[in-house]
């Protein structure tokens, strides 16, 4: 009996994924260096619009903020590029009929998405050094650890956000209405460009259910701009974990790979 | 031999069959209606949150903003009609005349989107509690910033030539242009050597216009001056222009 290997004796059953995607991702930018700039300047559009309706004091936890909200912006960049490549591209089911698990295959569109969120993120960093040692609230080693560690956590979760809406997506015309009502509402329901105690009651509660809300509390916490304890900064920590761990339940359940 | 006398084709024939035409398509995308108000809805949150004493001036933007950003649902449309579906073609064809098309369909969507204006405006009448001429200002200058953006929408989208790179453009322009300028807040707060600029972009003139009526600013009659003639001779300008263009690109379709 002739088998794929007999046939095809040089087929390679293993690849090195995430470099693939950061080309992917590099010749998009390349190809398209404006496509970049638009979800670049958003956080930045928010946070020059804040500086005329908020107190100064704030700005290091708006620009905390806009970390946060490029980094859940990757989610609707990740769920554009899947569905596009699936439903234009048909590029889908060349993945599903690779070596290419689907968690590699999430991760490869997310970290090539990545690439485009970086200057944004690296710029936004700098900033929030600069303004931070300006209003006594400076981003030191540990501050800087949780930052990463939060931004890390979000960007995982919202791909995969992103990824298993992707898949359910159905029509070209879906993707962007989406994709922006998705990730806006989830950016704006967590207390991301303003502190938890601001918002209304209800809106607290609501809030304390979205993973986003304790990555940008512990973040807070550790740069001293919203006081936490350690235990606080333990709480929602493990709080931070728990939402991050029953959203990729949720999302990996959704999400459709070989069955379409 | 009996000859037929040749029929006078009229500018912007086949205007009101487009626009239901493009109502029955609209009235179909739920999904990009809720999206129509997300930035607006976002800026509103903010100002609610951060200085509720300006959600007055603020509703007064978000409705002249909503104008404004029906030009990205016109370029978006406008795209997708030419370069998914491929159905602009088959339209201009027809007896349709190309300003028909684009002129009905920037009216088939202000016929869909206006609900959620209409829910802004109730709420600006609430909280700002602005006078029947204050009204109709800004229902005069609402419907001069929504021909402007329709037709900068229109005469965009016909440089698209792929899908995916048109949200990302389309929402940084209409971003740009409509939520840096002072349309959501005081126009007093803007720096004051910019502010000239900002009397140039429809958006931010508008609403610097109404702000002025409702006693949220002061401009001086130079200012004024330059915002209503700005925004007067832009609108006529561009949409003149997005005449020529529609007919243009026809030809060379």
């Amino acid at each position: 009996m002739v088998t794929a290997d007999t046939a095809f004796p040089n087929v390679p059953t293993r690849g090195r994924a995430l470099p693939a995607f950061l080309i992917v991702g590099w010749r998009w930018i390349g190809r398209n260096p404006a496509v970049t700039v638009a979800p670049i300047l958003l956080p930045f559009i928010f946070l020059y619009f804040l500086t005329f309706i908020s107190p100064p004091s704030l700005l290091p936890l708006e620009i905390i903020g806009a970390m946060l909200f490029t980094m859940q912006n990757i989610g609707s960049w990740v769920l554009g590029d899947s569905a596009t490549w699936r439903i234009e591209c048909s590029l889908q089911d060349m993945f599903v009929a690779s070596p290419l698990g689907r968690i590699r295959y999430l991760f490869g569109i997310a970290f090539s998405n990545l690439i485009a969120m970086l200057p944004a993120l690296a710029i936004l960093a700098l900033l929030l050094a600069w303004v931070g040692g300006q209003h006594g609230v400076p981003l030191t080693p540990y501050a800087a650890l949780v930052l990463v560690g939060s931004l890390t956590t979000l960007w995982v979760q919202f791909s995969s956000i992103g990824i298993a809406i992707s898949s359910r997506v159905r029509t070209q015309r879906e993707i962007w209405p989406v994709g922006n009502l998705t990730f806006t509402i989830l950016g704006m329901l967590s207390p991301l460009y303003y502190p938890l105690s601001a918002l209304p009651p209800v809106w607290q509660d609501a809030a304390r259910f979205l993973p986003a809300t304790y990555a940008a509390l512990l973040v807070q916490g550790a740069m001293g701009i919203t006081p936490a304890t350690g235990m606080q900064m333990l709480l929602y920590a493990g709080l931070l974990a728990v939402t991050t761990a029953a959203v990729l339940v949720v999302t990996l359940r959704l999400y459709r790979w070989g069955e379409l | 031999m009996k000859i037929e006398p040749v029929p006078v084709l009229s500018p912007f024939r086949g205007f009101s069959a487009f626009l239901w035409t493009e109502v029955l398509v609209q009235a179909h995308e739920n999904l990009a209606m809720a999206t129509s108000m997300v930035v607006q809805g976002v800026l509103l949150v903010f100002v609610w949150i951060l200085d509720p004493a300006l959600i007055g001036v603020a509703l007064v933007g978000a409705i002249l903003f909503s104008m404004f950003a029906m030009g990205q649902r016109v370029l978006n449309e406008a795209a997708y009609v030419r370069i998914d579906h491929k159905a602009n073609d088959l339209y201009l064809a027809g007896p349709l005349s190309p300003e028909a098309y684009f002129l009905g369909m920037s009216a088939g969507i202000l016929v869909v989107y206006i609900a959620p204006v209409v829910i802004l405006w109730v709420l600006a009448i609430e909280v700002v509690h602005f006078s029947v001429a204050v009204g109709l200002l800004l229902l005069a200058l609402s419907a001069c910033v929504w021909l402007f953006a329709a037709s900068v929408g229109y005469v965009f989208s016909t440089f698209f030539r792929d899908n995916r790179a048109i949200w990302a453009y389309s929402s940084l322009f209409f971003n740009v242009f409509g939520v840096l300028p002072p349309v959501f807040y005081p126009f007093g707060k803007f720096p004051e050597a910019l502010r000239p600029v900002v009397l140039l972009m429809p958006p931010s003139a508008a609403a610097a216009i109404v702000q002025q009526a409702i006693g949220a600013t002061t401009l001086t009659s130079g200012q004024l001056l330059l915002a209503s003639a700005g925004l007067a001779v832009e609108t006529v300008a561009i949409f003149v222009f997005a005449i020529y263009w529609a007919r243009r690109t026809v030809r060379e379709n």
